[in-house]
């Protein structure tokens, strides 16, 4: 373990949830999106100034129906779109981000799949394989190195694509609907295990996710995003500790919380 | 109470594993069937040939005569030998042109939009142009050496390279290449990591079809060119002219031979770099 990856675990002070709707960026922020909107070229608007500020060490989860723009939300942080109003702080360098598909390359063995973002960036062949061997005993692929994409299960994929944003060790991290096409149980180990990484390398987290429980299961907030153009409905601030243990979702706090974070999605897609 | 259409339940009778099949039964059900077909092809011929009036029945030579009078004569032998490799080389230096020329041209086109709209419509003008039909004028232009027959085999195998490369890089995954593109990646790195990658099954398919029409196309052209000395199709013509049609048969035999083992070069070539994670690779059975 490097001791980069043992940095500290994410700050979680309960009186520290004061203004989610953050009016300007925060000079802290990691991340934050200011009066962001998007128009598409064919004029489908997208978003419609969204403001959202993440505190240092914070995991927001973004819920709202289909179609909503979360995607190009994130795609817009990342600079793959570019959006036509607002503006986005965000070091750029830094910035982890997964897809919703694992989109490894089929012809590469998971070794050199986890490698592939550190030999874009240039990194020595020797720190790449060593890098690439800790993360991919960190999400649990260890014996898998050589197995070519097409062999593994999707929840492995999904490892496998972790593993590969996780040797940049960003500062932010964000994830757009990663265990979507994953089975409950598999969904909720890999929740586990995305807090436990979390906690360890001490990133900064933004989540698209349809599930609320996992939204509420893993963030510190959980924002609610109208139907298209994307707007910020809500807020909901999570109040649990860190680490978070699968008991925490039979807790009758946590199922009131689903509850009214369920209220106010279902809000959002019926108007 | 609804009424239900009344349904009659069926049984479905569960299939249990077959057992494993063992040498016997491999061997007929993957290698019997060919044989078959070969054992009644052979019947077939020589049924034909045995309606043949006698005088015109040495356009169907039977077994022995092709032995002895081609196969088993070492000038025979040595000619076939000789010829087969001044085929070859026309083709694969054929190849070597339209290869390198065509992945060069498919890369333009997947990287300047305008060039694809420039020359597909001629690349699919040369595929319908029987290139047969311009031989002569290439005989005119360039004469009967060596340099017009590799251009017709050029000529032959140049469209399928372009664009079944073309094909392939346009398919590669959207989410790949903002993969590269996230991390800065200039267009070469993402042609090379991720374009040809990801396009070589196409292209090797387009290789396979080329590679075979490259022999045809030597062969054709050699047919034309009775100059010289020449390869396998010049061989046919001879024979033609000697009336040795049993070396006819045996300078078709070699050309066949020629054209499977070029094709199933490519082919165990593309099977060996692609079959561990291509979906069209997977084990045979
Ligand atoms: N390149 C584009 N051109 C035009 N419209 C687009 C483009 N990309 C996305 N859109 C539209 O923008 C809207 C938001 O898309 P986006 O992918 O961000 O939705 P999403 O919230 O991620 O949905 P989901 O939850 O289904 O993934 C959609 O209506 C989509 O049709
Ligand atoms: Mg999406």
């Amino acid at each position: 373990m490097t001791a980069q990856a043992l940095t500290m675990p994410p700050e979680n002070d309960p009186a520290d949830t004061s203004n989610a709707r953050s009016e300007t960026g925060t000079a802290d922020a990691p991340l934050s999106f200011n009066h962001v909107s998007m128009q598409f070229p064919d004029g489908t608007e997208a978003l419609d100034n969204v403001s959202l500020a993440l505190k240092p060490g914070e995991f927001v989860s973004i819920v709202g129906p289909s179609g909503c723009g979360k995607s190009t939300l994130l795609k817009i942080a990342s600079g793959l779109v570019k959006h036509t109003a607002g503006t986005v702080d965000v070091d750029r360098n830094h910035l982890g981000y997964t897809f919703q598909d694992a989109t490894l390359l089929p012809w590469r063995k998971v070794m050199p799949n986890v490698e592939l973002l550190m030999e874009l960036r240039g990194f020595p062949a020797a720190e790449r394989r060593r890098i690439a061997k800790e993360q991919i005993d960190l999400v649990g692929l260890t014996g898998f190195e050589n197995h070519y994409p097409k062999r593994l299960s999707g929840g492995m994929k999904m490892r496998a694509s972790l593993a590969r944003s996780l040797a940049l060790n960003p500062s932010v991290f964000m994830f757009d609907e990663p265990f979507g096409a994953l089975d409950e149980i598999t969904r909720e180990r890999l929740n586990d295990e995305l807090i436990a990484l979390f906690m360890r390398q001490g990133f900064t987290g933004l989540f698209i996710t349809h599930s609320i429980p996992e939204a509420v299961y893993l963030s510190n907030r959980v924002v609610v995003m109208s139907r298209r153009p994307g707007r910020i409905l809500d807020v909901f601030d999570v109040p649990f500790d860190y680490p978070r243990t699968p008991e925490l979702r039979y807790a009758p706090e946590f199922s009131e919380l689903c509850g009214d974070l369920s209220v106010s999605l279902r809000a959002a897609i019926e108007n | 109470m609804t009424t239900a259409p009344v349904a009659k339940p069926r049984t479905y009778r569960a299939v249990p594993l077959p057992p494993p099949a063992n040498m016997l039964q491999r061997f007929f059900t993957t290698i019997m069937p060919p044989i078959l077909l070969g054992i009644l092809l052979v019947l077939l011929y020589w049924w034909t040939r045995a309606q043949l009036e006698p005088h015109r029945q040495f356009l169907m030579p039977d077994a022995w005569s092709l032995w002895t009078n081609a196969f088993a004569l070492p000038e025979v032998r040595a000619e076939l030998v000789d010829r087969a490799l001044v085929t070859i080389t026309i083709a694969v230096v054929g190849m070597c042109i339209s290869i390198p020329i065509g992945i060069v041209l498919g890369i333009i086109m997947f990287r300047f939009h305008v060039m694809e709209r420039a020359f597909f419509p001629y690349l699919v003008a040369l595929q319908s142009i029987p290139i047969l039909a311009i031989i002569p004028l290439i005989q005119s232009a360039l004469g009967f050496g060596f340099m017009p027959k590799v251009l017709i085999v050029a000529l032959f195998t140049f469209f399928a390279i372009p664009t079944t490369l073309l094909l392939g890089l346009k398919s590669v995954d959207r989410g790949v290449i903002d993969l590269f593109k996230l991390q800065g990646a200039g267009w070469p790195v993402i042609l090379r990591k991720a374009g040809f990658p990801s396009a070589a099954p196409a292209l090797f398919a387009g290789l396979r079809i080329s590679a075979g029409l490259a022999v045809i196309g030597a062969i054709v052209s050699e047919i034309f060119f009775l100059a010289g000395r020449g390869g396998l199709g010049q061989m046919l013509i001879n024979a033609k002219i000697d009336f040795k049609y049993e070396q006819m048969y045996a300078a078709l035999i070699a050309s066949s031979a020629l054209s499977i083992s070029v094709y199933l070069f490519f082919a165990w070539l593309g099977n060996k770099l692609f079959s561990e994670w291509h979906e069209s690779g997977a084990a045979p059975t």
